[in-house]
């Protein structure tokens, strides 16, 4: 079997539990105690976990339970405060997607900077470009400053930005719940097309309909820990049999 | 559908890649400023020639100047041009994390180009504003002297400086937010406590010494030796920089220890 692309062993991180909370310079320093202090709390712990090339993974718990964290942790937007997290290849992280447009520029300028930090070339970008405002439907506003943009065509133009990346582990969390049903269906269309193309997928979402359609292999995470890693159906009765509601 | 092999980005170096986020971020910056405003290049040498005005006008018209030397408006440009680079840089670098929270929380590119990419955009702010310090030294007369070749390493040394204590100042805020305004407060201090309006020749004998541990004496020292000779300490500038590598240092290792707890944070 080739070599993993995503590898977690003995992940954990914590975070405090409440932000205003008291600091001092001596706890901003003294940051090698691997006990968890009062006051704090272990999102993840002990998580452990490899995904091979290709595979398409749902990950499923409760709200609170560490599913975004795990995410950014693989993104590497968060750093594991125990353990260590092995990425191998490029990741288009779907989190917080319009996160890196800026209001004053225009459409064209947003798109190549936003390509740009996701460490596309300037040449690259140019060749997708009117790919990328053909898939946002937007092609009337590309010199529009981006403040003047529907939140609709602002989720639309970071979408087709992020996901014409071109990196082989796609992350999604949950951004697919806004905008209109037509675009919405869009999207999982290219999510399918990127899957059939060999991408890794990391899929967090509470639908489950969704689920089954991306997703062959579920991470089922509660408490902080790692429950159950399998076939997504199994994961998911697990999932329902612990909180769903039961038929009445 | 692209092929497997088709869909790699183009493989670069981490050198090069944060090069090239460092320059994106940096061009942002620019662009943004120059493009929401008419008078765009005009503001970022506006403010500098203001002050220079004000002080120019109270020291040679208002009082008799005993300090600097002549012209006085070249000697206080050559020190406030680099001022305005490591001011805009910290009291930008206050708030590096706080004003970009989404696209830190969203992309992986190297945390220190947050920091680094403002020292950046003033620094090239301050190139581009050096030509109205050879306007005026044209103007009045100012000789250019052959120290004029410590111009770069000025420049390098400010680099160090500032970048040092924008590592420093930027993690520490999100956790501390008074610093913002602490670190206002002691740029205000150090704007009369480094030689602008005056030269650190012009301290009484005691004070001179201390001056030294001031490490923009030195840099500033180093620049104005280009028009003013006399300006150039050698004791100065060696204590200036020693500790603006020290700080460079220290805010690397600062940086290193917070990066964590900052991403939790913000």
């Amino acid at each position: 079997m080739a070599a993993p692309v995503i590898t977690l062993t003995d992940v954990g991180i914590r975070f405090r539990r409440n932000r205003r909370g008291r600091r001092t310079f001596k706890d901003l320093f003294a940051s090698s105690n691997r006990r968890s202090k009062p006051g704090e709390f272990w999102a993840l712990r002990n998580v452990s976990f490899s995904v091979q090339r290709g595979e398409s993974i749902g990950v499923v718990g409760r709200n609170g339970q560490g599913k975004s964290t795990l995410l950014k942790l693989v993104t590497g937007v968060v750093l594991s405060d125990e353990g260590t997290v092995h990425v191998t290849e490029g990741v288009a992280p779907l989190i917080e997607i319009t996160g890196g447009f800026v209001d004053d520029l225009s459409v064209r300028d947003n798109v190549f900077l936003t390509a740009g930090l996701h460490g596309m070339t300037r040449k690259q970008v140019e060749s997708r470009f009117d790919d990328i405002i053909d898939f946002a439907e937007i092609a009337d506003f590309i010199d529009t400053p981006y403040k003047h943009l529907s939140s609709g065509m602002k989720v639309r133009i970071a979408f087709a930005v992020i996901s014409r990346l071109e990196e082989p582990i796609i992350l999604v969390d949950e951004v697919l719940a806004v905008g209109d049903k037509a675009f919405r269906e869009k999207c999982y269309r290219r999510i399918e097309e990127l899957l059939a193309g060999g991408r890794t997928l990391f899929f967090v979402s509470h639908n489950e309909r969704d689920l089954r359609r991306f997703c062959t292999r579920g991470l089922y995470l509660d408490k902080g820990a790692l429950v159950l890693d399998g076939p997504i159906g199994t994961v998911l009765d697990r999932y329902n049999a612990d909180y769903g509601v039961k038929p009445a | 559908m692209s092929s497997y092999a088709e869909v790699r980005p183009q493989q670069r170096t981490p050198f090069a890649r944060y090069r090239h986020s460092l320059w994106l971020l940096t061009r942002r910056d620019l662009r943004v400023r120059y493009s929401t405003s008419l008078l765009g290049y005009f503001w970022s040498i506006l403010d500098p020639l203001v002050m220079a005005g004000i002080y120019w006008f109270v020291f040679t018209q208002v009082f008799q100047r005993t300090v600097g030397a002549e012209p006085y408006i070249v000697f206080l440009l050559s020190a406030l041009l680099p001022w305005m680079w490591f001011n805009g840089a910290t009291s930008d670098a206050t708030r590096a994390f706080l004003k970009e929270t989404k696209l830190i929380r969203s992309t992986r590119i190297p945390r220190t180009i947050w920091v680094n990419r403002l020292v950046l955009s003033k620094g090239i702010e301050f190139i581009a504003s050096l030509p109205v310090l050879a306007l005026f030294a044209i103007v009045y007369g100012a000789e250019v002297h052959a120290d004029v070749v410590f111009f770069p390493l000025a420049i390098i040394l400010q680099a160090a400086l500032t970048t040092g204590v924008g590592l420093m100042v930027a993690p520490l805020v999100v956790f501390f937010r008074d610093l913002e305004r602490a670190v206002k407060l002691v740029l205000r201090i150090l704007f009369y406590a480094s030689p602008i309006i005056y030269g650190t020749t012009d301290l009484p004998d005691g004070l001179e010494f201390w001056a030294a541990f001031n490490p923009l004496s030195g840099i500033f020292s180093l620049y104005r030796a280009a028009f003013f000779p006399g300006q150039l300490d050698w004791f100065v500038i060696g204590v200036g920089a020693a500790i603006s590598i020290a700080f460079l240092v220290l805010g690397i290792l600062v940086f290193n220890r917070t990066e964590r707890a900052v991403l939790k944070e913000i």
